[in-house]
């Protein structure tokens, strides 16, 4: 048995789905494919894949990652990605096929580039709008939890950022703290930006390197 | 494909996956390139059309020839819809993102009577006039076919074509002679009356309707050439029927997502309330070979790793176990699984079932639509107590533990004997359960009833009886649920009853055995923005009946009166193969509670015969 990684775009139409229709998605192709991949046992037996760290709807990614298992330890893994391509939709697209080299627990941040917009205001002020809020001590946002609302402070999620004012919107390009214990959704920072302004704002979200906590690339 | 202003809206509703396109499989050509570009619109949400088999073979078979595009449409939820008209954004179809105003032809598939207002409502959203009368030129020409067109006069005002009966060949021949229409610079007024001349085609607008002075019709008269009588299309052989070896596979879940095959069509039957076991008669059934190749391709392409067999009662085929046999050979191999929906009470053997064990235990459901023995005589059911209980058994020893049982109540010369024996029989099944030795250890058993309310429908021996009016149905519905509280306390928790909403249920009498008079109602209810009738989010009898009010249109007139045999139907000029003299004869033996053997026992003559094919000529059995 080995461990593989596949990588890939979600983008286009796929952006519009969600996690677990992707990991649908993924496992028809898996299947169609009839490339070596292990199959849980049981009842139902499917191939097996895990997504280090699932991809909100609505959001492209361009350096995406699923993990399987290979049965056959001498199979030619270069070949996983025209084998998988022609069993998927046009907008998931994979683009490698790695060993894995970083447990899927060691991510610890993503980056993203969100470029923001609003219809009836420049760009030059939705650039301001959002230097001034980043720039605060604390972003506090109420949020969901299993134990009803909390209120996080995001921006000790923030490790980084960068801020530049476009011709029709304001692109900010950010590393946020990703993984399961203390994940931030770039979604959070629109939704603060909204409530301070009281704007509607149009975003377009991609996500574009995860990264573990020594901010190398998660491989 | 969706345009940059669609996707700003994207973000905002609900499961926006269902309005991008982009699935795999998907057909895309050159609109350039191609002569005519057809809109196929399914009146409901994506999740519920693309779970639609007929849209699936109809999709692929009209993309087969070059000169169409064929193109997928469906009703956009409420959210979406509410987005669209405040942006100004027409309908548009999936695969090009082009506005539904665009193409020559604009399809509908009518599936239930409640999709009438998503038809019109779309129609609308498309910017496209809803009467046929206001659409003048040679361009969106609005088609519809499915069951729902065997009554196609509510909605007659509305469509240009009805397809009658199978659509694989008729409508490509529609779609030719449009084609040379549109080459010959002819007009609409005359590419209609050319279509009319084909088999199975209907054009409502070459037929003048006369009524009585009490409502009812006193004349049906075709103008010009038209056929006095529109025969149903069907296609004969159904091995050589052309099947897709490939489906859309969507990108979010839908109904039934799976690869489906069909095995027959048709149904031996004859179930008195049945719609279906009458129009798609006569049975015609694929060969084993055939449907486990049709099978292997579809999982192949789709990589489903779930094939259902679709047909109106999949235990009878007449060959299901060498065809299970067959499929098992490779679906362990391929790690596919088989799903048999449909199975009748009388044909759950060990053999079937050990066979579709090895698919996942979802719960079993069968449909005894009544309660006592007498009811089920008199619709025809031809299932037996003992048969129930034995089949229920033979399920709990295989480990089973979960049953669902679908009855129907306001069926005719029902008492509130026959109504309370529904949930006599749902208790007997809990009590098998405990009877049964081999039962799954330590586990309780769950058995639902679900109640419809009977709708009386076209082409069936029961085509003149009156619906149950509202208050007795829900009369009849509180009585089910008394008789469980009544009796045998024991057992309640182990019990479900649930019952479907009655309004809906008279709604769709009212539009199933509707005449052309109704078509300002549906015009009226389109204006006010109805849709999603289907759907509990938005149907309001009151509304309904506010507007027939203003319509001056009696609903129980259609839904509630016992109509006599010799009268004018409006459907009468519609032909299904089935005749009237053996639907009235049907309809006697009921009152009678005198059974019909099934096709392959006995023929009853009831016409369908004429098409030269199927279980007609099979060799019976206690004939050789």
């Amino acid at each position: 048995m080995r461990n593989v990684r596949i990588w890939f775009k979600k983008d286009y139409e796929c952006r519009y789905i969600s996690h677990l229709d992707l990991n649908r998605t993924m496992l028809r192709a898996l299947h169609k494919s009839k490339l070596p991949i292990w199959h849980t046992e049981g009842f139902n037996p499917h191939p097996f894949a895990t997504f280090p760290l699932p991809l909100s709807l609505g959001f492209r990614g361009i350096n995406e990652c699923m993990d399987v298992k290979l049965e056959d330890d001498s199979f030619d893994i270069r070949t996983i990605p025209d084998r998988l391509n022609s069993c998927l939709p046009r907008g998931i697209r994979v683009f490698d096929a790695t060993e894995v080299i970083m447990k899927a627990g060691k991510v610890a941040y993503a980056s993203f580039t969100i470029r923001v917009s609003a219809d009836r205001l420049s760009s030059s002020v939705v650039t301001a709008q959002l230097r001034d809020l980043l720039g605060r001590e604390s972003i506090e946002i109420e949020k969901k939890s299993k134990k009803g609302m909390k209120t996080v402070d995001i921006k000790q999620g923030i490790r980084s950022y960068e801020l530049k004012e476009m011709l029709d919107f304001a692109q900010l390009d950010i590393i946020l703290s990703a993984g399961s214990s203390d994940n931030i959704n770039p979604q959070l920072i629109i939704s603060a930006l909204q409530r301070e302004n009281g704007v509607e704002y149009d975003v377009d979200i991609t996500r574009n390197d995860l990264l573990n906590s020594e901010l190398e690339l998660f491989r | 494909m969706v345009s940059k202003k669609v996707e700003k809206l994207l973000l905002k509703v609900q499961k926006p996956g269902r309005y991008v396109g982009g699935e795999l499989n998907e057909v895309i050509k050159d609109k350039r390139n191609v002569d005519v570009r057809f809109a196929f619109c399914f009146p409901d949400t994506y999740e519920v059309g693309m779970s639609h088999l007929g849209m699936k073979i109809l999709y692929s078979r009209f993309n087969l020839v070059d000169y169409i595009w064929c193109e997928r449409v469906f009703a956009p939820w409420i959210d979406m819809e509410k987005l669209m008209r405040e942006n100004q954004i027409p309908l548009y179809a999936l695969e090009s993102g082009d506005p539904v105003s665009d193409f020559d032809f604009i399809g509908f598939t009518l599936q239930y009577e409640l999709s009438y207002t998503n038809m019109l409502n779309m129609l609308r959203l498309s910017n496209v006039p809803i009467y046929s009368r206001d659409r003048t030129e040679l361009k969106n020409i609005v088609v519809a076919g499915g069951p729902c067109a065997c009554n196609p006069e509510p909605i007659a005002d509305f469509v240009d074509i009805f397809f009658i009966g199978e659509g694989e060949e008729v409508d490509l021949e529609v779609m030719e002679v449009f084609r040379e229409c549109k080459a010959e610079g002819v007009g609409k007024a005359e590419f209609l009356e050319r279509c009319a001349k084909i088999e199975g085609v209907y054009v409502p607008a070459l037929y003048e309707v006369s009524y009585n002075d009490d409502g009812t019709i006193a004349a049906f008269t075709p103008k010009g050439d038209a056929p006095a009588v529109i025969h149903k299309r069907l296609m004969k052989n159904m091995d050589e029927s052309y099947y897709p070896d490939n489906f859309v596979v969507p990108l979010v879940e839908i109904v039934h997502d799976r690869a489906v095959q069909e095995i027959f069509r048709g149904c031996i039957r004859g179930c008195r309330f049945c719609q279906a076991g009458f129009i798609y008669r006569p049975v015609r059934e694929k060969s084993p070979e055939v449907i486990n190749e049709q099978c292997k391709k579809l999982c192949m392409n789709t990589g489903y790793d779930e094939v259902s067999l679709s047909s109106l009662s999949s235990s009878d085929y007449s060959q299901i176990v060498p065809l299970l046999e067959k499929l098992t050979s490779w679906c362990g191999e391929e790690k596919v699984s088989i799903s048999l929906p449909s199975l009748r009470v009388d044909g759950f053997t060990d053999e079937i079932m050990n066979k579709i064990k090895t698919v996942r235990k979802s719960g079993l459901t069968f449909a005894p639509e009544a309660g006592s023995q007498r009811m089920r005589d008199v619709i025809n059911k031809n299932v037996r107590h003992e048969e129930l209980m034995q089949t229920c058994a033979t399920a709990f020893a295989g480990g089973w533990t979960t049953v669902k049982l679908y009855f129907m109540i306001g069926l005719p010369t029902e008492t509130m004997d026959d109504v309370a024996d529904i949930a006599h029989l749902g208790q007997d099944v809990v009590e098998t359960y405990y009877q049964t030795p081999n039962r799954a250890k330590g586990k309780s058993v769950r058995v639902t009833i679900s109640v419809s309310s009977f709708v009386p429908k076209p082409f069936t021996p029961f085509q003149w009886e009156p619906q149950d009016t509202i208050p007795t149905l829900h009369e009849k519905q509180a009585h089910i649920k008394e008789s469980i509280t009544s009796e045998r306390v024991t057992y309640n928790k182990k019990l479900t009853y649930n019952y479907h909403d009655a309004d809906t249920s008279f709604l769709e009498a009212v539009f199933a055995r509707g005449d052309r008079k109704l078509s300002k109602v549906m015009a009226l209810a389109c204006e006010r923005d109805f849709h999603f009738d289907g759907w509990n989010d938005c149907f309001s009898l009151q509304k309904w009946l506010d507007i027939f009010e203003e319509c001056g249109i009696d609903p129980a007139f259609y839904a509630n009166r016992r109509r006599s045999f010799d009268e004018i139907l409006p459907w009468d000029h519609i032909d299904y193969g089935v005749s009237k003299q053996f639907l009235i004869k049907e309809c006697q033996k009921a009152y009678n509670s005198t059974t019909t053997p099934h096709c392959r026992l006995k023929c009853s003559g009831c016409g369908a015969a004429q098409y030269g094919e199927g279980v007609c000529f099979e060799k019976r059995q206690n004939m050789v």
